[in-house]
């Protein structure tokens, strides 16, 4: 039977063509919102590697007008000082302004292994903000005192490190140079930190600790708070960092709604796509259903006909629906063909798994979208009499 | 071989009920060519249908070869017409998205026979009509006539011990009409195959054996 299907789809290709193209361009559409549903999902289910919450981010000016570098990390070693003072506080750490979930970004190219890794993203920190993130090393340490002597010192990411040492050890290895005098040694591995938001992947990532020059460009403090810090507790942290900093301008903001925030630039173009895909599909779904009326309705006599040489209702209803599959089958083999080539060809720099995973995903929704639409009229068509409608032709 | 034993046929609407057949009892020998003649809206497709199990009667009993009808389920009725019955329409009802030996093949399609076997037996019987020719045709290429006898092919590919034929002749010149009329009348003496025949031709009824007259729903004859 499943021979004789083909056949009568085959040689009517021509009839058939509308309906092949409309579920053809359907499952591009539908690949496409759950390659980007599977990306955000698969994100969203990596651990974050650090916590966020009772974390606050003062974001200031500098007010000092002094080139002395030195003047300058014990200006703000003070102000750090102070702020950790301010009861309540757990902990501090300057960060550059790309810190967790802001808008910013810096990022450079690491060299190692014969390999240039670019896009990294480039953190600069001091020796506090593992304590403060409570991030946690895979292997090695991160930065302390002893570090200020010898600047030539790197932290990395376990994903950076991976993609250059593969599963082995990175410390004591260089990057950037193949020795002391040219490149920086690896002190320590940091698990990957999803400092982009709950649905953005973990990219390349290198911790420079923070040298007395960064201070003349450096915004940004971290500040761990035990849990429960209210709005007095903000307000006595926001007097202090004024005070320390005159002439500032000081804002406070928490990572928690930081991460919300950044959440909304993944989530609101994702359910703006998944609207207008639905609408597709409801468009898809009503057009088919329209065709696969209107099909029974041209094809009576043929049903009538097959019901009088040995058709039963069911084995009829069952005969149109499996047209619709087979027809969605054609669709989406050639469907597959293209979705294949994202993967292959490595179009947007995904896990050739989300590809995979899209287009399964996509496969078994158009089957169940064509077999709901096809379900009801393939019902009406068992139910044609068949002394009516050879009556009929 | 069949028997209808005061058939009644009525068909309802909301506001008005026409009678189609009224107390109708005949029974069918086997091996018996039977023709059914009549006015327009006089019943004999209504007959024909009830015989082909394809309408139920609103009253009365349908017997086929000794097996009562009346009470098989939609299953049972598929399998029964599909194993005992062949179907020759006045319009032929071929499919014409398919080449002619695979419309001789469509009854096969609902019986546990292999493609072999299917393409086997279609052949069979499209010789049997004189058209091994013609086997990838489609019916749009196909005269009348040849079509009518593609119909005959594909009633016959399941060896039913019945065949029905509405009109078979209706859409057909004499010359080509007399030739379908050849094939069933071979049939039945060759085959031994009961045939029972609507139609408006005087000259085509004088060839069976025997001829009823249907008026107003009613057996004059």
């Amino acid at each position: 039977m499943v021979k004789h299907l083909f056949k009568l789809i085959w040689n009517k290709k021509k009839q058939n063509f509308l309906l092949f193209s409309e579920i053809f361009v359907s499952f591009l559409v539908i690949f496409g919102v759950f390659t980007f549903g599977v990306y955000a999902y698969k994100n969203y289910m990596a651990p974050m590697n650090f916590e966020y919450e009772d974390v606050w981010v003062i974001s200031y000016t500098n007010p000092l007008k002094t080139e002395n570098t030195d003047s300058l990390e014990l200006f703000y070693s003070t102000v750090k000082q102070n702020i950790k003072a301010v009861p309540g506080v757990i902990e501090a750490s300057y960060q550059s302004a790309n810190f967790p979930f802001s808008m910013s970004m810096m990022t450079g190219n690491i060299k190692a292994n014969g390999r240039d890794i670019n896009p990294v993203n480039i953190y600069d920190i001091d020796d506090d903000y593992a304590k403060v993130l409570n991030a946690k090393m895979v292997e090695g340490r991160w930065y302390n005192k002893s570090d200020a002597v010898n600047n030539k010192v790197i932290v990395i990411n376990k994903k950076l490190k991976e993609t250059i040492f593969g599963s082995g050890s990175a410390v004591g290895k260089y990057v950037d140079g193949e020795n002391a005098k040219d490149g920086k040694r690896i002190i320590g591995v940091v698990e990957d930190l999803k400092t982009e938001g709950d649905y953005q992947t973990v990219g390349y990532g290198a911790y420079r600790r923070l040298d007395t020059a960064g201070f003349k460009w450096i915004g940004t403090m971290l500040v761990k708070v035990k849990p429960g810090a209210d709005a007095a507790f903000e307000g006595r942290l926001y007097k202090t960092m004024a005070n320390s900093l005159k002439n500032s301008n000081v804002e406070i903001e928490h990572l928690n709604n930081k991460l919300t925030s950044k959440n909304k630039f993944t989530l609101v173009p994702l359910i703006i796509l998944s609207i207008v895909a639905a609408f597709l599909i409801i468009n898809v779904a009503l057009g088919l259903f329209g065709v696969l009326w209107y099909n029974i309705n041209k094809r009576r006599g043929e049903i009538g006909l097959r019901r009088a040489i040995g058709a039963t209702g069911d084995s009829v209803s069952w005969q149109l629906v499996g047209e619709s599959l087979i027809l969605a089958t054609f669709s989406l083999l050639i469907g597959s063909f293209f979705a294949v080539q994202f993967p292959l060809l490595n179009v947007f720099d995904l896990p050739a798994i989300v590809y995979v995973i899209s287009i399964l995903l996509a496969v078994i929704f158009i089957y169940l979208l064509v077999l709901i639409c096809a379900l009801y009229p393939g019902k009406q068509a068992a139910n044609i009499y068949p002394a009516v409608a050879l009556h009929e032709e | 071989m069949i028997s209808l034993q005061n058939i009644e046929k009525v068909y309802r609407t909301d506001t008005i009920q026409t009678l189609a057949l009224n107390n109708i009892s005949l029974d069918v020998a086997k091996g018996e060519f039977l023709s059914i003649m009549g006015p327009s809206g006089c019943g004999k497709s209504t007959l024909l249908n009830i015989m082909g199990l394809l309408d139920a009667p609103s009253k009365g009993s349908v017997r086929i070869d000794s097996q009562q009808t009346n009470s098989l389920g939609d299953k049972q009725l598929a399998a029964f017409r599909n194993k005992k019955l062949g179907f020759i329409f006045q319009s032929y009802h071929l499919i014409n998205d398919l080449q002619v030996l695979d419309n001789v093949e469509l009854p096969l399609l609902y019986r546990d026979t292999t493609a072999k076997q299917r393409r086997e037996l279609a052949a069979q019987a499209l010789e049997k009509v004189g058209l091994s020719n013609r086997m990838k045709h489609f019916p749009t290429q196909l005269s009348g006539g040849q079509r009518q006898r593609v119909a005959i092919a594909r009633a016959i590919v399941g060896r039913p011990e019945i065949i029905l034929a509405d009109e078979p002749t209706g859409n057909l010149d004499s010359v080509m009409g007399n030739e379908i009329m050849d094939i069933l009348t071979g049939l039945n003496q060759n085959e031994g195959t009961t045939i029972v025949m609507v139609t408006h031709d005087e000259n085509m009824a004088r060839k069976t054996h025997r001829l009823v007259r249907l008026f107003d729903g009613s057996q004059v004859q």
